[in-house]
């Protein structure tokens, strides 16, 4: 067993310096677990989306440890943080960020690519099988343009688990889309994760967002508060 | 296949200025590169009849044909040598030709007497060997009469050769008939008595630069081979230092284009890029993926420039000295290309700065 899927030890972010010094994350203790879905709230600026890019390895802590499956990446260079970004994390943004010009299958097999990757017969399968389990395998061939909002959203969720991640992070997943389209798209994800035993951090400001979550947190000020366990 | 190169071919409107753009640089440089080489074989094709010889000048004349007398005497001593495998003599003069209800021509006249990859065997008294541009000018063919100089010296047709202009189209005679036709028309360029202006040496071993270094140890000669002779052409040098500087500044031109274009490219696709590093890109196959962009433009705009190029050629007077050759395209093709790829690099710091942080939030 390589443990949690996420550790943060007394992890501090710290932006500017002297009077101008912001403290975004506030010597953050989290653990999530293997098959953990946590749901992180908290108001705008309350340190939410720093956690978010510590844990994804995109921004590195001022202090702390940073384990993601077992390897600790806080001291991690540029070129193994993108490895391990490719390998270990999925990311569901919260404007979707597909590719424009690719069509869906290809915004699966895109992760596969980077880094000089191969798209073997084993990537096609998998990228079919998840456009399928998302009710996608007839939008395949269609490009981001030709999708509906919720169709983007389910691609972006294939693409975050195309590559088998340890960790999932979405951000904001249903802030561009209707009430009952959020929910389908919460329940969506909540069941892949769960069928994958993948954990995830979803960030929200949608309170509705909460009901999907083992455990929701929050985050204020950039310390934080266990609001909800179930 | 590559992100990159499926963006091209999906988005190609996206890289239509630059694609147009390079087209028309290509256009420029085929058609200055057709220029340089016209305007350089307009004025060499005597000196290139002789590739592979060596071209023997008075030491005083500065390798300049007309300037140069080379006495018989040395002609017999250059015979008798192991390293030679003959010698001929080679006269010019610049006078014209016409006749037969054809209007006067501009011509140099050469008196040989050593045939080549290219001449034929010295022609017999009272017919010439004409090349193919007189022949374009004049429509003339073998067996036409063409009269020769102020006095009109007729001569028969024997042969033509290919287009051998040295300044003008070129009519070719025997050394004897050379010197009977210019001594009636155009006495005071005739050599003095026993002299012609300059010798042909065949290298018996086929080293005609080392005949030449051994030729140029005679006193009094200055032995060259047919490429240095034509460096010693200060027209043809100005020409091609002209040309080549236009050539120079355009594919400079080609670089800011491109450089310009993917620099304005990339700070477009800011997001799309942070998206792909925060997905596990690295800064390195993001460029690779610009340079495979800008090299993919580039080959379009090449085929295209070079069809539009040869379009534009067909339509220009055939008088006009431009030759597309083939080394020439490969060459202007081959520095496209690399000037395409350097102007895509230029986009490195824009890319290194992009912070895959920026997704999120």
């Amino acid at each position: 067993m390589k443990g949690p899927a996420l550790v943060l030890r007394e992890v501090r972010k710290v932006y500017g310096t002297g009077e101008r010094e912001v403290v975004a994350l506030d010597d953050v203790d989290l653990t999530v677990d293997d098959d953990e879905m946590l749901v992180l709230i908290g108001p705008s600026g309350s340190g939410k989306t720093t956690l978010l890019t510590v844990a994804g390895g995109l921004l590195r802590p001022t202090s702390g440890s940073v384990v993601v499956g077992g390897n600790e990446i806080s001291s991690l260079g540029d070129k193994a943080l993108a490895r391990f970004r490719r390998d270990e994390i999925g990311f569901v943004f919260q404007s979707v960020n597909l590719v424009p010009f690719l069509t869906a299958r290809e915004n699966l097999l895109v992760v596969r690519q980077l880094g000089g990757g191969r798209i073997d017969r084993d990537a096609k399968s998998r990228a079919d099988n998840l456009l399928g389990e998302l009710s996608l395998a007839d939008r395949a061939d269609n490009v981001p343009s030709q999708l509906s909002g919720g169709e983007k959203q389910r691609v972006a969720i294939g693409r975050a688990l195309m590559n088998e991640p340890a960790l999932v992070l979405v951000d904001e997943p249903t802030s561009a889309l209707d009430s009952k389209l959020g929910h389908q798209v919460m329940e969506l994800l909540h069941q892949e994760v769960k069928r994958r035993g993948v954990a995830a951090i979803v960030v929200t400001h949608d309170e509705r967002v909460a009901e999907f979550g083992d455990r929701v947190v929050e985050i204020i000020d950039g310390a934080l508060e266990v609001a909800q366990e179930r | 296949m590559s992100i990159a190169f499926k963006e091209l071919l999906r988005e190609p409107r996206r890289f239509a200025p630059v694609g147009g753009a390079l087209t028309l640089l290509v256009v420029l440089l085929v058609v200055l590169g057709g220029f340089l080489d016209g305007l350089e074989l307009s004025l060499t094709g005597a000196y290139r009849a002789h590739d592979g010889l060596v071209l023997v000048f008075d030491a005083d004349a500065d390798r300049q044909l007309q300037r140069s007398s080379v006495s018989d005497d040395l002609a017999g001593i250059l015979d008798g040598l192991d390293a030679t495998n003959g010698v001929g003599s080679l006269d010019q003069v610049f006078t014209v030709a016409g006749g037969d209800g054809r209007g006067l021509e501009d011509i140099a006249l050469y008196g040989y007497g050593l045939s080549t990859a290219v001449l034929p065997e010295p022609p017999p008294p009272g017919s010439a060997v004409v090349d193919a541009q007189l022949q374009r000018l004049t429509d003339i063919e073998v067996g036409d009469s063409l009269e020769i100089g102020p006095t009109a010296e007729p001569v028969t047709v024997a042969a033509i050769v290919d287009d051998l202009s040295q300044g003008a189209p070129s009519v070719w005679l025997a050394t004897d008939e050379w010197r009977r036709v210019v001594s009636l028309g155009i006495p005071p360029a005739l050599p003095p008595p026993g002299t012609q202006h300059a010798l042909v040496a065949r290298p018996a071993a086929g080293d005609a630069v080392g005949l030449a270094a051994e030729l140029s140890a005679i006193d009094g000669l200055d032995a060259v081979t047919v490429d240095e002779a034509i460096e010693a052409l200060d027209v043809v040098q100005q020409q091609s230092s002209t040309f080549e500087g236009i050539i120079g500044v355009t594919f400079v031109i080609v670089l800011l284009v491109v450089a310009l274009f993917f620099a304005l490219l990339t700070l477009e696709r800011i997001h799309l890029y942070a998206v792909l590093k925060a997905l596990g890109a690295r800064t390195g196959e993001l460029l690779w993926g610009v340079a495979i962009q800008a090299i993919g433009v580039s080959a379009i705009a090449l085929i295209l420039g070079c069809g539009l190029s040869l379009l534009f050629v067909v339509l220009l007077p055939p008088e006009l000295p431009l030759r597309l050759v083939p080394s020439r395209v490969v060459q202007i093709g081959s520095g496209t290309m690399i000037t395409a790829l350097l102007g895509s690099l230029f986009t490195i710091r824009r890319l290194l700065r992009v912070d895959p942080a920026e997704v999120i939030g």
